[in-house]
C-alpha cells in the first residue's frame, strides 16, 4: 500500500477560471524523495498546498500514512494532519529567536523532551552555534536550514517543499543541495519537493513527477 | 451600526408639532447655517493645504525641511479651544488690544476684529483643520507626481501655470479626500460654532433636545444631516473613482524641489511661519500664558479625577475598539477581496457620522432597550419605568466605540496588509490551531499596528466633545468637557489649564502619524 496516494484531484481558486489543477494523481512510498517538476504557473505551489491542507481541493481525495486527509466528505484540518512544509521564502517568524522557531510545533512535548528535540534538530543542520539569533540575523542558506528543522522537527509524516533553492545563490546552492539530501536521508523522510530547475531534482530526489504542459496552457 | 439605522427611520415614523414649528422658523437657517460654514472652511482649508503643500514639495526655501512637517502640528489644537483663545486674545481686555492701547496708544474701533462671527468660524477651522489637506497632499505629491512635474518643467511652464494645469488636476484625489476630512469635522463641530453663536444642524440637534426635550425632532434632524453626509460619502467615492491612489507606486521616486532664491524664498518662509504662528505658536502660547496665571488654582484633587475620568472612559472604550477590529479585520481576511472592502467600508463609516447624530441614535437605542428589559429591573426591585443602561456610563463608552472605530479599524487593517499571510499557515502546518496561531504569531507581529491604533483612537477620544456632551452619565466631566464648561461660563483662564493638557495629548498622536509617515 502506498504511503502517500492522491486521487483524481481538481482544483481551482475561483469558480469561474478553469482548474488550477485538473485530475491529478500520484502516489509516494515511505521514504521516498519525489521531486515536482512543471512550468511557472503550472499549480505547483497549489498541489502542495492541496497536500498540506491550506487549500480544499473540488474533486477527489488524498491519502497520507494509511488516513484519509480529504474526499467528498472528510476534510482534516491543516493542523491536524501532521505535514511539514517549507515554503519559498520559509515564513520564519521574526519575532522568534531559531531556537524558538524551531520549538515553535513541539507545544505537545513536555519542557524537557522539547529542549533535546530542538538540540537534536540543530545538530542535525549544523546551527548550534546560531540558537539565539533571529531570522534576519542569518544568511539565505542558514535561514533554508532553519526553516527545514522547523518542519522536521514535530516528525510530520511527509515534508512538503516549495522552491527550497530560490532565494539562494548558485554556488550555495551545490553545497546546500547535498546537505539536504542527506538530511532528508537521515530523517528517512517522505518528502515531495517542487522546483522548476531539473538539476535540482536530479540532484536531490528519488524519482519526478512532471505537471503536465497542457494544464498549465490551460491555466495561463 | 444599529443606532446609526435608528436615526436613518426617525424619517418615516410621523411628525409631531413641534417638528412643524422647527421646520418653519429654525429649519433654514441651521442649513444655511452649516452650509455657509462646510462650503467657506472646506474652500479655504483647500487652497491654505495645497498651496503649502505644494511650497514645501516644489521648491527650496529656508526652513522647509522643518515646516513639512510642523504645518501638521495645528491638528494638535482642537478647533473649539483655538475658537475661545482666539476669542478671548482680540477681545477688549485680550493680549492684542490692551498691548496696542497701553503700549501704542492705539485705540481699535469696536467691532474692527469681531471673532464672535461666522468669519470668525471659518476663520478658525480653516487654520486648525487645513492640515488634512496639506498632510494627504504633500505626501501624495511627494511620491506620485515626479514625472508628470518635471516633464512640465522641462517644457517651460510657469510657476503659476505649473500650479494651475498641472499640480491642482493631478493632486486632486488628495485633495479631495483631505477635503472631506475637513467637511466631516465641520459637520461634526459643536465647539466652535455654539461658542460663537452659530447655528448650524449640529448645534440645532442640541437645542431641540435640551432646550425643547423633543427628542423626536432631534432625531430627524440628525436623520436629514445624516442624508447630506452619506450623499458626500457617495460623491467623494465617485469623484476618486477614476484615479486609483496608488496607480504608479512601484516606479515612482519623490520629486526634486526647485530652487527658490531671494525675495520669493523669504516670502515662502514668511508665509509659512505667519501660518505656522497663527495655527500653532500663537494659541499655544497664550494658553501657556493663562495657564501659569490659574493652574494652582485649577490644579486641585477633582482634577486629578477629571483626568482619571477621561482616561478611562476612553481606555475602556479604545479596548474594545481594538478588540473588535483585531477580530472583523481578521476575518475580512478570510473572506472574499469584495465582501472583505465592504466589511472594511462598514467598519471604518462611523468618522464621517458627526457626534450628535451617533450620540442620538445611541440613547434612543438603549432608551428602547431599558423599556424592554423593564420588567427585569422590576423583578430585580428598581421600580417601574427604572432607567437603568441609559444613565450609565456605557452609553457614552457605546457612542465611542460607533465613532472611533475607523481610527482603530485603519490602523490594524494597514497592520495585517503588510503580515504575508503565510506566517499564519505556517504556525498552523506546524500544528497550531486557527486561535493558537492568532495569539503566537498574528498578534506579536501586529504589536505595532495595535499600539499605534490604541494611541491614535484612545486620543481622539479624550478629545472628543458633543458626543461626550450628550451622552455622559449625571456628573461625568472628561477634560473636553470641563474645559468647554469654563469656556462658555467666560472663566476662559480657568479652562487654560485643561486645554492645555488636551493639546499636549493631542501632540503625541499628531507627532505620531508624522512618524509613521516617514517609515513608510
Ligand atoms: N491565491 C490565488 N488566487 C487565485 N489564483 C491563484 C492564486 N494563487 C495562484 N493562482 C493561480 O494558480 C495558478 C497556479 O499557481 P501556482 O502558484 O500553483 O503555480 P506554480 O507552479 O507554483 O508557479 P511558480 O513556479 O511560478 O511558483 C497560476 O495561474 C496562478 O495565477
Ligand atoms: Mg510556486
Amino acid at each position: 500500500m502506498n504511503f502517500v496516494a492522491i486521487k483524481h484531484v481538481t482544483f481551482r481558486y475561483a469558480r469561474r477560471q478553469p482548474p488550477v489543477i485538473d485530475d491529478f494523481s500520484c502516489t509516494l512510498n515511505k521514504g521516498e524523495v519525489v521531486g515536482i517538476l512543471g512550468a511557472s504557473g503550472s499549480g505547483k505551489s497549489s498541489l502542495l498546498r492541496l497536500v498540506a491542507g491550506l487549500e480544499l481541493p473540488e474533486k477527489g481525495s488524498i491519502m497520507i500514512d494509511g488516513m484519509m486527509m480529504v474526499n467528498d466528505g472528510l476534510y482534516v484540518d491543516v493542523e491536524n494532519r501532521g505535514v511539514g512544509m517549507v515554503f519559498q521564502d520559509y515564513a520564519l517568524f521574526p519575532h522568534l529567536n531559531v531556537v524558538e522557531n524551531i520549538a515553535f510545533g513541539l507545544h505537545k512535548l513536555k519542557r524537557a523532551a522539547r529542549k533535546e528535540r530542538v538540540q537534536e534538530m540543530l545538530e542535525l543542520v549544523q546551527l548550534t552555534d546560531y540558537a539565539k539569533r533571529y531570522p534576519h540575523e542569518l544568511s539565505g542558506g542558514q535561514q533554508q536550514r532553519v526553516a527545514l528543522a522547523r518542519a522536521l522537527a514535530p516528525k510530520p509524516s511527509i515534508l512538503l517543499m516549495d522552491e527550497p533553492f530560490s532565494s539562494l545563490d548558485a554556488s550555495l546552492k551545490t553545497s546546500i543541495r547535498s546537505e539536504l539530501r542527506q538530511i532528508l536521508r537521515k530523517a528517512e523522510m517522505t518528502c515531495l519537493l517542487v522546483s522548476h530547475d531539473a538539476a535540482d531534482i536530479e540532484a536531490i530526489c528519488d524519482r519526478s513527477i512532471r505537471i503536465q504542459k497542457e494544464m498549465a496552457e490551460a491555466t495561463a | 451600526m444599529l443606532p446609526i439605522l435608528y436615526v436613518l427611520l426617525g424619517l418615516f415614523r410621523p411628525t409631531n408639532e413641534n417638528w412643524q414649528i422647527v421646520k418653519q422658523y429654525l429649519l433654514t437657517d441651521y442649513v444655511l447655517g452649516s452650509a455657509k460654514l462646510v462650503l467657506f472652511t472646506g474652500f479655504f482649508a483647500a487652497l491654505l493645504g495645497v498651496v503649502l503643500a505644494w511650497l514645501v514639495v516644489g521648491y527650496t526655501f529656508p526652513l522647509r525641511r522643518f515646516f513639512r512637517w510642523a504645518l501638521v502640528l495645528p491638528l494638535a489644537v482642537p478647533p473649539y479651544i483655538a475658537a475661545y483663545t482666539y476669542s478671548t486674545m482680540t477681545s477688549y481686555t485680550g493680549f492684542i488690544q490692551s498691548t496696542l492701547r497701553n503700549q501704542f496708544d492705539i485705540k481699535l474701533p469696536p467691532g474692527t476684529i469681531e471673532i464672535m462671527s461666522s468669519k470668525g468660524a471659518i476663520f478658525i477651522m480653516t487654520l486648525f483643520l487645513f492640515p488634512y489637506v496639506f498632510m494627504l497632499t504633500r505626501t501624495f505629491l511627494e511620491r506620485q507626481s515626479a514625472s508628470y512635474i518635471e516633464n512640465a518643467r522641462l517644457l517651460g511652464r510657469s510657476r503659476l501655470s505649473l500650479f494651475i494645469k498641472v499640480v491642482l488636476p493631478l493632486s486632486r484625489p488628495a485633495i479631495i479626500s483631505g477635503v472631506m476630512l475637513v467637511v466631516f469635522e465641520v459637520f461634526s463641530d459643536y465647539g466652535v460654532a455654539s461658542y460663537f453663536g452659530m447655528q448650524t444642524v449640529s448645534t440645532a440637534i442640541f437645542q431641540t433636545w435640551f432646550g425643547m426635550y423633543d427628542v423626536d425632532s432631534a432625531i430627524r434632524l440628525a436623520a436629514w444631516l445624516l442624508i447630506v453626509i452619506i450623499g458626500l460619502f457617495v460623491i467623494e467615492r465617485f469623484l476618486r473613482r477614476n484615479r486609483q491612489f496608488n496607480a504608479t507606486t512601484s516606479q515612482s521616486r519623490p520629486l526634486k524641489p526647485q530652487q527658490m532664491k531671494g525675495i520669493a524664498a523669504w516670502g515662502a518662509t514668511a508665509f509659512c511661519s505667519i501660518i505656522f504662528l497663527l495655527a500653532f505658536i500663537v494659541p499655544l502660547t497664550q494658553i501657556i500664558v493663562w495657564t501659569t496665571w490659574t493652574y494652582h488654582k485649577i490644579w486641585r484633587a477633582d482634577f486629578i479625577d477629571l483626568m482619571v475620568n477621561s482616561l478611562s472612559g476612553a481606555a475602556i472604550a479604545t479596548a474594545v475598539i481594538m478588540i473588535i477590529a483585531l477580530l472583523s479585520a481578521r476575518t475580512a481576511r478570510m473572506l472574499s477581496s469584495s465582501l472583505a472592502y465592504g466589511v472594511s467600508r462598514l467598519m471604518t463609516a462611523g468618522y464621517a457620522i458627526p457626534g450628535a447624530i451617533v450620540a442620538i441614535g445611541v440613547l434612543a437605542v438603549f432608551i428602547a432597550l431599558d423599556q424592554r428589559l423593564s420588567t427585569v429591573y422590576e423583578w430585580l426591585g428598581k421600580g417601574e419605568g427604572a432607567l437603568v443602561l441609559s444613565l450609565s456610563l456605557s452609553m457614552l463608552i457605546t457612542g465611542y466605540i460607533i465613532r472611533f472605530m475607523a481610527t482603530g479599524y485603519n490602523a490594524i487593517e494597514s497592520g495585517y496588509e503588510k503580515l504575508p499571510r503565510v506566517y499564519t499557515e505556517a504556525s498552523r502546518t506546524l500544528g497550531r490551531g486557527n486561535t493558537k496561531s492568532f495569539f503566537k504569531v498574528e498578534l506579536p507581529l501586529l504589536k505595532g499596528a495595535v499600539i499605534t491604533g490604541f494611541i491614535l483612537t484612545i486620543v481622539e477620544i479624550m478629545k472628543e466633545l458633543p458626543l461626550t456632551l450628550l451622552l455622559r452619565p449625571f456628573n461625568f466631566d472628561t477634560l473636553a468637557t470641563r474645559t468647554y464648561q469654563y469656556a462658555i461660563d467666560e472663566r476662559i483662564y480657568d479652562a487654560a489649564l485643561p486645554s492645555l493638557l488636551l493639546i499636549g495629548i493631542s501632540l503625541i498622536s499628531v507627532l505620531l502619524i508624522v512618524r509613521l509617515e516617514k517609515e513608510k
